[in-house]
């Protein structure tokens, strides 16, 4: 076989094997850790939601899909089905208590279940937005202070 | 002044009966499913806020699009970036009625078939949709669910022409909610 062809071979191979290998680790790539990044925003939890009613679009661009840090008064928490929920109530309307409702990530659980309502904590977590009552913070972490 | 005291009792009780009968979650879920011959897609957001008027039949629900969750990461970035453009329509919306309200007792456990209409908004796009599905009476809950299905066409998702074999044209929706009375 000539060289030419041989090595043609070997870079053809060669790019097949990198495009899949780039491939392979895009498409399984882990989803982000939201517990161990930097937040984006710290904010009160009362401030966070201020934002949000006084006005939902410009809130939204600052805050949808960020990491934010926020502290405030425990209210409740919430457990439905496999959701531990942190909820922060700052007003009453047609759908019940209005704020802040932070998911936890599954390791946080066990632990905000034992914290008493009206404790300050601080909690860290991906904001996906706000349905028109609360503000949604998900895959949530308890930051240490 | 026992009329007042009448009057004042009677607008109390209507006004507790009102109130009473709303049934509301912040919990329920949705599970979007995608069954393409490349490949087999499912997402579910298990924070759907949805309410539902025994008196009147209006029915709302609202998704927070950021809100769903994919087993491959990939393509929740490509769902909330691409196709769905989560930052500039960040939440899908549901208004409309139980149209057949008059055939359910919240009173007495039961399962009943519900015709679901009104007005679905996804990706910016407003569209006039009727679904069948059941609401079930069980110790005070009220278990909605349905399945249907919606076309990306109709709601302006693009898919590239890369992965177009990868996405199905029809995307089937599965709303399982439990509300529970508002107190």
């Amino acid at each position: 076989m000539k060289t030419w062809i041989k090595v043609l071979s070997v870079l053809i191979f060669a790019s097949v094997l990198v495009s899949f290998l780039v491939f392979y680790f895009l498409y399984n790539k882990p989803h982000p850790n939201y517990e161990t990044m930097n937040a984006d925003y710290t904010v009160s939890a009362a401030d966070l939601y201020k934002s949000f009613t006084a006005n939902k679009a410009e809130a939204g661009t600052m805050y949808n899909g960020k990491v934010i840090a926020i502290t405030g008064k425990l209210s409740k928490v919430e457990v439905a089905d496999s959701l531990t929920i942190c909820v922060f109530v700052f007003n009453k309307g047609m759908f019940g208590d209005e704020g802040l409702r932070c998911t936890m990530l599954p390791n946080y659980c066990g632990q905000v279940k034992k914290i008493p309502p009206d404790t300050e904590v601080r909690l860290k977590g991906y904001c996906t937005g706000f349905n028109d009552t609360d503000v949604i913070l998900d895959k949530c972490s308890i930051v240490k202070q | 002044m026992k009329k007042l005291i009448l009057i004042i009792l009677s607008l109390s009780a209507v006004a507790l009966a009102g109130h009473a009968q709303k049934f509301i979650t912040k919990t329920g879920h949705i599970k979007f499913y995608s069954d393409s011959p490349l490949e087999k897609i499912e997402a579910h957001n298990r924070q759907v806020k949805a309410g539902l008027d025994v008196a009147t039949g209006d029915f709302q629900f609202i998704v927070l699009l950021k809100s769903f969750e994919f087993v491959k990461a990939l393509m929740q970035e490509h769902f909330n970036e691409n196709y769905l453009e989560s930052d500039k329509f960040p939440n899908a919306t549901f208004i409309g009625k139980v149209s057949n309200i008059k055939d359910f007792n919240t009173g007495k456990d039961g399962l009943y078939d519900a015709t679901v209409e009104g007005k679905l908004t996804i990706h910016g796009i407003t569209r006039q949709v009727k679904e069948k599905g059941s609401l079930e009476v069980k110790e005070g809950k009220i278990t909605g669910k349905a399945k249907f299905n919606i076309l990306l066409s109709d709601y302006s998702i693009k898919i590239p022409g890369a992965v177009t074999n990868n996405i199905s044209k029809s995307i089937e929706i599965t709303v399982d909610v439990i509300l529970d009375i508002l107190n």
